[in-house]
């Protein structure tokens, strides 16, 4: 697949941007802070409808936006071609709602359209799949254990409708339950009003972590490789899913029994959840290890072993996303190839060049070399506007 | 005033503004903004809203069976004799009975909840006009062999009718659930996953 149009406005520090967009290579130039993370942000956006960093959605707006228009919005639109055809998709951020319009919004609410339908969320993420290679991405090695849950959910929701809507529910589900928890504690209500929720929160559990183990197993194998060629000396890299599962259920995993194993479980549980007023296993607390010869990476892994490790993930998403999907994501490199060596840049253009498309950015107009990028087109970024370099 | 411009916390705007703020869905911009317009509002226009106020909460009261608004207890519908009377549905809020109502293809009685079951929200079962329900069922309405739960499609709404069918089956009731499907004069192209995925689900045999 690849991106043809890409149309922001009010988007960060884009007034204005209508870009059309060709297969193959694009590199982005631009001095630090001139919007090239926003740009590949907003990409990644229309991809996944989750912003890659911290802030609110009304951050998005512009600020300039945010100042001068009645009801400030930001809005997002692509156009993205397949093998099966054109699709379009549009995402549109609207700052503040009616109550606190005249005061500084710190709120946000989203529209989704397909095709010029308004849809949900749900029904527009995977129409456009990425993999983003990003500095923060050594984050997912050594950082705390919910940004490698976000990461996952992040590579699998573009792979699957199904996980989307699972993860959504599981959230709704576990705020209730955590609620209904904290009620009981307070000597309110009945243990068995929390049938309801434990039954949900097992069927959307057991379908996230079906989901998470099977893709887990193919980037492992995959990352291991890719990492055995980007390390020197040769290191061994495992990476272990571990989820947050009594030992009997991990064995569980894969079997159609999960869901209500589970179950069981989380009801023989209640006492304690309800006496710490919180649910103690599932998903929501699940966490992936990475280890480089059996050492834990996260804290034994020195920043180049970390920044590889990442770097042979990403590289084992392209491929996980291609063979599920029969069809390669676009790849969006973000100021990541000028603090590699040239070896470590030749293998991870090597998979640039084996997708449709690659949009790259770098604040250093030699780096990659034309060489390095044969046949890319090359665009000058400065004050929100692209020119041809 | 102040010399900010602002009104001292004690004087009878800032008492007006803070009592639009306590209204859901008012910030402290538009609750001045309500204020300041009332202010420069004839004097008959006050009135009017004052009474409009205070007539609301002298006149209307809920219904002491079914726990709709009404101006009269029982309300209308309780007392319709023509009323089927076996067959109750609950809502979640009075607005549902007016949307039901208007269909016109429902001629048994209702039962207000005013809410459904949100344990996030510090809502639980005995926060809901459940045991008016129950003591309904028991003392008046004794005749009922079905109740239909007519809550919203979302989680809270199906936790609230597991909740009331496990409630009621054991009294000999059926308890029964709205059909969740396409909507009337919807497009299949256009419909989204979920709704296709429950209108497939719920399908009906060709009759
Ligand atoms: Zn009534």
């Amino acid at each position: 697949m690849h991106l043809a149009r890409l149309e922001l406005t009010n988007v960060r520090t884009f007034p204005r941007l209508d870009l059309a967009l060709a297969p193959g290579a694009h590199l982005v130039i631009g001095a630090n802070a001139s919007g090239k993370s926003n740009l590949l942000e907003a990409i990644a956006l229309l991809a996944t409808t989750r912003s890659g960093r911290a802030g609110g959605d009304v951050d998005l707006v512009s600020w300039q936006a945010l100042a001068e228009e009645p009801v400030p919005a930001a809005r997002l639109a692509a156009q993205v071609e397949t093998a099966q055809g054109r699709t379009e998709l549009e995402i549109a951020v609207i700052a503040g709602g009616a109550a606190d319009r005249g005061i500084e919004p710190t709120r946000a609410s989203r529209r989704f359209r397909v095709n010029g339908v308004a849809r949900r969320a749900s029904d527009l993420i995977g129409r456009l799949r990425v993999v983003l290679f990003a500095a923060e991405d050594l984050r997912i090695v050594e950082g705390p254990p919910g940004l490698r849950r976000r990461y996952l959910d992040i590579t699998l929701a573009q792979l699957d409708p199904t996980y989307v809507r699972a993860a959504q529910r599981y959230a709704r589900v576990l705020q209730q339950r955590n609620g209904l928890l904290r009620l009981l504690a307070a000597r309110r209500g009945k243990p068995d009003e929390l049938d309801f929720w434990d039954d949900e929160l097992a069927s959307a559990g057991a379908v996230l972590i079906a989901a998470r183990a099977a893709a887990l197993r193919y980037l492992a194998r995959d990352a291991a490789e890719r990492y055995a060629e980007l390390a020197s000396p040769v290191e061994a890299l495992t990476i272990c899913y571990r989820p947050a599962l009594p030992d009997e259920l991990r064995a569980a995993i894969g079997e159609h029994d999960l869901a209500p194993r589970m179950r069981s479980a989380l009801e023989a549980g209640r006492r304690t959840d309800i006496d710490r007023g919180l649910t103690r296993i599932g998903p929501h607390r699940d966490d992936i290890a990475f280890a480089i010869d059996g050492r834990d990476a996260g804290t034994f892994a020195s920043r180049g072993q970390q920044r590889t490790i990442a770097l042979a993930l990403r590289l084992a998403e392209v491929t996980l996303s291609t063979s599920r999907t029969g069809d390669a994501p676009v790849l969006l490199l973000d100021d990541i190839l000028s603090e590699i060596d040239a070896e470590r840049r030749r293998r991870v253009l090597e998979a640039a060049y084996g997708v449709d498309q690659v949009i790259l950015t770098t604040p250093d107009a030699d780096r990659p070399t034309p060489g390095e990028l044969p046949q890319a087109r090359r665009y000058r970024l400065a004050d929100g506007k692209f020119a041809p370099a | 005033m102040n010399t900010q411009g602002r009104p001292a916390a004690d004087s009878p705007i800032a008492r007006l503004v803070e009592a639009f703020h306590r209204l859901p869905g008012i910030g402290p911009k538009s609750a001045q903004r309500l204020a300041y317009h009332v202010l420069r509002a004839p004097q008959q226009e006050a009135q009017e809203l004052a009474d409009a106020l205070l007539e609301v909460k002298r006149s209307v009261v809920l219904c002491a069976r079914c726990q709709d608004l009404t101006t009269e207890s029982p309300c209308r519908i309780c007392g319709d004799a023509s009323r089927e009377r076996t067959v109750i549905c609950v809502v979640e809020e009075p607005l549902d009975v007016r949307a039901i109502e208007r269909t016109g293809g429902f001629r048994g009685l209702y039962h207000v909840l005013h809410g459904v079951i949100s344990p996030a929200d510090g809502v639980g079962p005995e926060d809901l006009k459940i045991q008016e329900l129950l003591a309904r069922l028991r003392d008046v309405d004794t005749g009922v062999t079905e109740v239909i739960v007519a809550t919203n499609p979302n989680l809270e709404g199906e936790a609230t009718s597991m909740y009331l069918g496990r409630l009621l089956r054991p009294l000999g009731i059926t308890v029964t659930r709205l059909a969740r499907g396409l909507p009337a004069g919807a497009d299949l192209e256009y419909a989204d996953d979920v709704t296709l995925g429950r209108a497939l689900e719920f399908r009906q045999e060709v009759r």
